[in-house]
């Protein structure tokens, strides 16, 4: 069940994850916007070092470094056809200039992925929901995503039962070649859609009966307000995409092999 | 007045070859403890679907008679209507939680009803001490146990201030002991708010002492109605197989084998204990 792991939100509080989440999404995407800008591997490292003190003021080093994990396999697909590009445009040489290319073709990539985990990681889904209210997205939209992640658990938990009740009738999961393996699951599958599906009538069953669609214009138990670390995370947010523009437009940023040939 | 009355209530489901209710007519008065009970698929829990509308208007189908609740015919009023008077609890806890929240399930009604921040933590503090599940509210409705969740569900309702709640067996997921609580939970919203209760429950054991009233159903039909203590003192309904207490078949026993014990039939063990030291006293 570790897929489900992720998915399951324990409550926490730290600064970060008190920020409202809309802040937080805005500051995301300036970290996005800057790291799309720049192709040179300083600017992008200054922008993954960034990271690092929300990461650790939240306390999750630990899942943000398993996520970096996860991240591993691309970047490191990424980086090899980064490199084999250029190694076949350069005219089969390998250059310094071309492996910092690829290194921060690279970076860019962990900059994007890391920065939205962060965001992920410290905002809980009901925050989550309810800013996609606050932000006018349909009602539905925001109670289907909130219940989705609310019977992730429930039907991991049901799987398994599935799964062991299936075992001990005697199907095999893990037998056979790929092919067969994906076959075996089917068994599994069908009960577990069916019990979705007869779940889900009775989900809309207890909404009716509490007033589901009475107004027009439903409100909520929670609200979002901006305090101060919000406002200095907006700050931060409009600095840094003024300044990375800024610096793309009027200032020459040097590769880092050009700065050690200088050095040396 | 009644506050639920139905008469001549027949409905057959879309696609169905019978009914599943056929002429239904039951009264139920302002403040009653109600205990619905009857063998499986005697259709008590397609009669609770129509108390609050969603038999005819969820589940399409044919419905013929009347039925009146709370002063409003349900086949006229949409669910959504019928919710603020009517409140439903059913029978697994866990499909009807759909926040990540207990006290944000508990506000689901109320924010659909549109009411203000400010009343709705009124009413949703007011709800979940009523239920005694207040330290539980910022907790997830996964992480809390059965019967807790089943509380969850009862506080939902309860915070919506109906003044019906009609509970489709709430206990049939839970071990006898969180059941007996939360029995305990619904006779005090019952004597305390007068909130009509309506019960549908196999477990007799544990109900009977607190129903001012039963029905009993058998193959969609009303079979018995009335005070418990004369119904259950019957033979037919223990022979459709109803779970009739054990004190009563142990007082009809010693009856039976001609032990003196007064008229009024026990419901309890405790009841049954109180006869049995008084004709000990008395002989």
């Amino acid at each position: 069940m570790s897929v489900f792991d992720g998915l399951k939100f324990r409550k926490v509080s730290s600064p970060i994850h008190n920020l409202d989440p809309r802040v937080k999404f805005i500051y995301v995407c300036a970290i996005f916007v800057a790291a799309i800008l720049f192709g040179e591997i300083l600017p992008l490292t200054a922008l993954l070092l960034m990271q690092i003190p929300f990461v650790v003021l939240a306390g999750v080093q630990r899942e943000w470094l398993r996520s970096l994990r996860g991240a591993a396999f691309l970047a490191a697909i990424i980086f090899f056809t980064n490199f084999l590009f250029s190694f076949v445009t350069a005219g089969y040489v390998v250059l310094a200039s071309n492996v910092e290319w690829a290194a921060s073709m690279t970076l860019r990539f962990v900059v994007l992925v890391e920065s939205f985990s962060v965001f992920f990681l410290t905002t809980s889904p009901d925050h989550l929901g309810l800013a996609l209210e606050l932000t006018r997205v349909p009602y539905e939209f925001a109670f289907a995503f909130t219940t989705a992640v609310r019977f992730v658990p429930v039907l991991a938990e049901e799987a398994q039962t599935i799964m062991d009740a299936q075992k001990a009738r005697g199907l095999e999961l893990e037998k056979g070649n790929f092919m067969k393996r994906i076959r075996n699951y089917i068994p599994v599958l069908i009960p577990l859609i069916v019990s979705a599906i007869r779940r889900s009538l009775e989900l809309a069953e207890a909404m009716e009966s509490r007033a589901w669609g009475a107004t027009k214009k439903r409100t909520n138990l929670y609200t979002l307000r901006l305090r101060r670390g919000d406002f200095a995370l907006l700050a931060l947010a409009i600095g840094v995409l003024a300044a990375s523009i800024c610096v793309r437009l009027y200032v020459y940023v040097p590769t880092l092999s050009q700065l050690l040939q200088g050095w040396l | 007045m009644a506050v639920i009355e139905t008469r001549n209530l027949t409905y057959t489901y879309p696609n169905a070859a019978k009914p599943s209710i056929s002429g239904v007519s039951i009264k139920i008065e302002k403040g009653e403890f109600v205990l619905i009970t009857g063998p499986s698929g005697c259709g008590k829990t397609t009669l609770c679907r129509c108390f609050n509308g969603l038999i005819p208007h969820f589940y399409q189908g044919e419905l013929k008679g009347e039925i009146t609740v709370a002063g409003m015919d349900a086949t006229k009023h949409p669910t959504y209507e019928m919710a603020k008077h009517v409140g439903l609890v059913f029978q697994n806890p866990e499909n009807q939680l759909f926040a990540l929240s207990v006290e944000k399930d508990v506000a689901f009604g109320l924010e659909n009803l549109g009411l203000s921040r400010e009343e709705m933590r009124k009413r949703v503090d007011w709800a979940l001490n009523l239920t005694g599940i207040y330290d539980l509210r910022e907790r997830s409705p996964h992480e809390v146990s059965g019967g807790q969740q089943q509380r969850v569900a009862i506080a939902a309702v309860l915070a919506m201030q109906p003044e019906i709640v009609v509970l489709d067996e709430p206990t049939s997921f839970l071990d006898p002991l969180s059941a007996e609580k939360i029995f305990e939970v619904i006779y005090e919203f019952n004597k305390k708010l007068g909130i009509t209760v309506v019960l549908v429950e196999h477990r007799l054991d544990l109900t009977a002492k607190y129903a001012d009233h039963i029905i009993v159903m058998d193959e969609g039909k009303v079979c018995f109605d009335g005070e418990p203590r004369g119904v259950l003192s019957r033979e037919e309904p223990r022979l459709i197989g109803i779970g009739i207490p054990k004190a009563t078949l142990l007082y009809q026993m010693l009856r039976r084998d001609g032990l003196s014990l007064s008229n009024t039939t026990p419901l309890s063990s405790q009841e049954l204990s109180k006869l049995i030291l008084e004709a000990f006293e008395a002989a």
